[in-house]
């Protein structure tokens, strides 16, 4: 046998265990969220079902409120995505680009509030927005999200920003150019590809958080996607579970796929600078 | 005229600086007064009772219980992560046919949140038809479903499994970035020496990859030891506080129990933890851009 | 075009002063290269006159107006940096014409001037291209191009040819050398390789340190170089420095070396008798003595680069490079005699370094 094929076989032998286990929730998502409602407690438990019942995502959809946790989820995403972005980028750039006093003591914060969890400080997170009367607003959690994301973004950017030359913007300014103008034909053109990036994975951070979302809003008219599901299943006597499994299908697959695509990246700005 | 010129870069990170500090400072501080005051459930502050709060929670057998647990959970999902993902990543870091699927594949779990993770494992591992005893049944390897989630010592066993399979990707992805930076020479030199593979791990890449080991080992700890979701979603920490681990404890009583002040010591001696952790991670990725910027020199 | 006055320029970096007090005067339409070893702070120079670094102190001046504060977009210079510096997302064409489209020329002047440099390059079949898809040596055409469209007053160029092979670089010398006889744009030109300065320079300037060692022409730095350093720097191989006391007896001088030889110096004052002084001998004014005459030497190596030999020799206690253009069959070991030209030959000062 071709010694890569064989090479293959074996890498492949030895990660099936880990793919089976990884892909083991995806298929009881959609095998649950396609299956007729009284088919999902048979004794004794088995896989099949009798028919595809498309319609339990529409029936879930409204039934769930699902649009409007999508909305929520989406507003606090992407607001919180522009805030961290629009206040990491000129942080990012001055980290890559300028000499300044207490730049190594701002690149330790950074380090350290990258590592500061929401959790251990929800209780005051939660009493500071009551005190700014932002409980159940989902302002509370742009402003959250944004500042728990900015190390990462900043770091993010930063290591980015490093490896496009500096005598680029150089050349620019001889070539009759003042700052702003290098920086908005040169530098940003050239940056974008890492901003997308950085933004695309603060998105996904503020769509997956799930406890300050849980500890800010109270009313389910505000509820955001990981709230509102983990609500359909917390004390609750009776589940729908075919809803809630056609509701993560429809909350992650998405994100899931972009993810997937840009994974690349991630691993390229660890080798970059968020890790080394 | 840049380098010297200190107005503008201050300028520049001072707006972020202070969303952040207020944002995670102001918590910081309001806990550290909270938990040396007397609390209402309502959350009003009733005067200072000097450290009665700390006492309370030293005298707390379920704190201990959920000390206890975090410890295990923690040391046990970071070693299973890390014995899992180094072979892992080596594997990814080596050409073979299918290798992007199974990247793809296997980076998956970091893509969903953890909340939708453990809701779709809750119901797989759902006592009368989850679909893990249809699975295992199917299989042969049990004649009756199991109740997975109901008794306290199965269901953190569960629930530590589903916390190393989530930590994979992270883990592997600090591997294949330090892989992919190992000088290829190496190996081919320890080739013309006679090594074989294994004297290759051992003495090449093991020794080469140890830094960035050591900061798997640090942020996998952090992130673990902070981690709510899965025990939240799957078994809020029951039953009868079995699986509770010092976050879900902390949330309970914080917003549960309106144990205030309680809530505010648990926080603050979790945060002095974090930031002893923390300390070690600056202190390796201090370390770690010096050695590189020796190296660059040289 | 104009000339560019360098006056008791210096630069720190914090604590760090690099540059302490230089002074250069470069003339109208002249090409003065700047060279000295790594770390002297010839771009760090370079990048003052271009307005990228701050002026610690003293003044630069071009034509007749002094620039420390005027930013680089309007000092009218060009650059050609070492990394080339093309914009990646824009093509060769966009490439060259950007600073004219930055001061809003028309279209048609864009194209022509474009066109002008791209044919004085060779460069029309990649104007379309991006530089990621041209070789090193076109990149570093396009970097200049970029500078030619400019009619700039004063090109810099900071190690334009440092990332370039062995033989294309002697091939852009030489068209670099032609383009400024063509263009005479006044020009400052960087490198630290002492054949690249002697060979384009009208003038050049060697700095050590941070500060400026001697400034002339490069045959007069060469033939009377003024002190042990620059001696050192310009010539391959470089010269050889033999050191010990000086002794004047009436018309003839001598060198007492350690080991007891004396070698025939040139007849400095007597004010030097007994003093400790540095002879200089280039290799080539080596020469092979009549028998019975000359410096007793020992062969230790032989290399032949074609051209010439080069002999390492020991000669009064000494390693001795020496470069005949015959090729004489010399062996390892054996012994030989040499002597030298005493007009040739250079002493300086142990103690300063200067040349006496
Ligand atoms: N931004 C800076 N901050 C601190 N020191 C600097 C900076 N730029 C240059 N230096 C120091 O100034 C000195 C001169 O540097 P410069 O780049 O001018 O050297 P150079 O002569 O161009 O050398 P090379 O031939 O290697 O390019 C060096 O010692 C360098 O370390
Ligand atoms: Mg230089």
């Amino acid at each position: 046998m071709q010694p890569k094929l064989k090479k293959s076989l074996i890498y492949w032998a030895m990660l099936s265990p880990l793919v089976v286990v990884i892909l083991f929730p995806f298929a009881v998502m959609f095998v649950t969220a396609v299956r007729p409602r009284d088919e999902l407690f048979v004794y004794p438990p088995r896989w099949g079902f009798s028919e595809f019942r498309w319609g339990n995502f529409a029936e879930m959809w409204v039934k769930t409120n699902f649009g409007e946790a999508l909305f929520n989820s989406l507003y606090v995403s992407v607001l919180s995505t522009a805030l961290a972005l629009v206040l990491s980028i000129p942080a990012a750039y001055a980290l890559s680009r300028y000499r300044f006093p207490g730049k190594g003591a701002y690149r330790t914060f950074l380090l350290m509030t990258q590592m500061m969890s929401p959790i251990v400080l929800v209780l005051g997170l939660f009493r500071l927005m009551v005190a700014l009367g932002m409980v159940n607003n989902l302002n509370s959690l742009v402003l959250t999200y944004a500042a728990f994301n900015m190390a990462f973004t900043i770091w993010m950017l930063q290591s980015y920003f490093s490896t496009i030359p500096r005598d680029l913007e150089e050349a620019a300014w001889i070539d009759g150019a003042s700052h702003f103008t290098s920086l908005v034909r040169i530098f940003l053109p050239l940056a974008v590809p890492a901003m997308a990036v950085t933004a695309i994975f603060s998105f996904i951070n503020g769509w997956n958080e799930f406890v300050l979302a849980l500890t800010m809003i109270r009313s389910s008219d505000d509820f955001t996607l990981p709230v509102q599901i983990y609500s359909q299943v917390a004390g609750r006597y009776q589940v729908e579970w075919h809803h809630v499994m056609a509701g993560t299908v429809l909350a992650t697959v998405p994100v899931a796929i972009v993810f997937s695509w840009l994974q690349k990246y991630l691993i390229r700005g660890m080798a970059l600078g968020a890790v080394k | 005229m840049k380098s010297l010129n200190g107005f503008k870069p201050l300028a520049m990170i001072v707006p972020g600086l202070l969303l952040a500090m207020f944002i995670i400072g102001y918590p910081v501080l309001d806990l550290a007064n909270t938990s040396l005051q007397e609390v209402s459930r309502f959350g009003q502050l009733r005067g200072f009772t000097g450290l009665d709060n700390f006492a309370e929670v030293f005298a707390d057998p379920l704190f201990w219980d959920s000390l206890e647990r975090t410890v295990i959970w923690t040391v046990t999902v970071v070693l299973g992560t890390l014995a899992i993902s180094l072979p892992i990543a080596i594997i990814l870091n080596d050409d073979f046919y299918g290798r992007g699927l199974a990247r793809v594949i296997i980076m998956l779990p970091w893509a969903i949140s953890l909340t939708m993770t453990a809701v779709v494992w809750r119901w797989a591992l759902n006592g009368r038809a989850g679909l893990l005893n249809a699975t295992l049944m199917d299989m042969g390897l049990m004649a009756e479903p199991i109740e997975w989630l109901a008794e306290a010592q199965l269901a953190f066993t569960v629930e530590i499994l589903i916390g190393i399979l989530v930590s994979i990707p992270f883990t592997t992805t600090i591997f294949l970035g330090g892989l992919s930076s190992l000088p290829q020479d190496s190996y081919e030199a320890s080739m013309v020496d006679g090594a074989t593979r294994w004297d290759q791990f051992r003495h090449i890449t093991l020794p080469l990859m140890k830094p960035f080991i050591n900061i798997a080992i640090v942020l996998n700890v952090i992130y673990v030891f902070n981690s709510l979701p899965i025990i939240w979603v799957m078994t809020e920490g029951g039953p009868a506080n079995g699986t509770d681990i010092l976050v879900t404890y902390l949330y309970k009583l914080a917003f549960r129990f309106g144990q205030l002040g309680k809530a505010s010591a648990i926080s603050l001696i979790m945060f002095g933890v974090l930031l002893l952790f923390t300390i070690i991670y600056v202190a390796l990725v201090t370390r770690g851009e010096k050695d590189s910027a020796a190296k660059g020199d040289a | 075009m104009a000339s560019v006055k360098i006056r008791n320029v210096e630069k720190s970096f914090g604590a760090l002063k690099v540059i302490h007090g230089v002074n250069i005067d470069v003339e109208d339409h002249e090409f003065v290269v700047l060279v000295g070893p790594s770390g002297c702070g010839k771009s760090t120079l370079l990048r003052m006159i271009a307005g990228l670094e701050t002026i610690s102190g003293g003044e630069i001046v071009i034509g007749d107006k002094v620039v420390n504060n005027v930013p680089p977009r309007d000092r009218d210079i060009a650059m050609v940096f070492q990394n080339y510096a093309l914009y990646p997302h824009m093509s060769i064409f966009d490439n060259m014409g950007f600073s004219l489209k930055l001061r809003k020329r028309p279209k048609p002047e864009i194209e022509a001037k474009v066109m002008e440099a791209a044919d004085i390059l060779n460069l029309q079949p990649y104007l379309d291209r991006s530089p990621a898809q041209l070789s090193g040596g076109q990149r570093q055409r396009v970097a200049m191009g970029r500078a030619l469209v400019r009619d700039a007053q004063v090109f810099l160029f900071d190690e334009p040819l440092s990332n370039l092979d062995a033989k294309l670089r002697v091939v852009m010398r030489t068209e670099i050398k032609a383009l400024h006889q063509r263009l005479k744009t006044t020009s400052v030109y960087v490198t630290h390789d002492q054949i690249e300065a002697m060979t384009m320079a009208d003038r050049i300037v060697v700095m050590n340190a941070g500060r400026v060692e001697q400034i002339g022409a490069p045959l007069e730095l060469y033939d009377s170089p003024a002190n042990l350093f620059v001696a050192g720097f310009l010539g391959s191989p470089s010269m050889n420095f033999i050191k010990g006391r000086f002794r004047r007896e009436g018309d003839q001088a001598h060198l007492l070396c350690d080991d007891g030889t004396a070698l025939p110096v040139p007849a400095a004052s007597t004010a030097w008798n007994d003093k400790t002084v540095v002879l200089g001998v280039r290799p080539e004014h080596l020469n092979l003595a009549a028998d019975g005459q000359g410096i007793a030497a020992t062969v230790d190596v032989v290399e032949p680069t074609g051209a010439n030999i080069e002999v390492f020799v020991e000669l009064a206690g000494e390693r001795v490079c020496a470069v005949f253009s015959e090729r004489h069959p010399f062996r390892p070991g054996e012994k030989i005699a040499l002597g030298w030209d005493i007009d040739k030959v250079h002493l300086f000062d142990a103690a300063t370094g200067r040349r006496i």
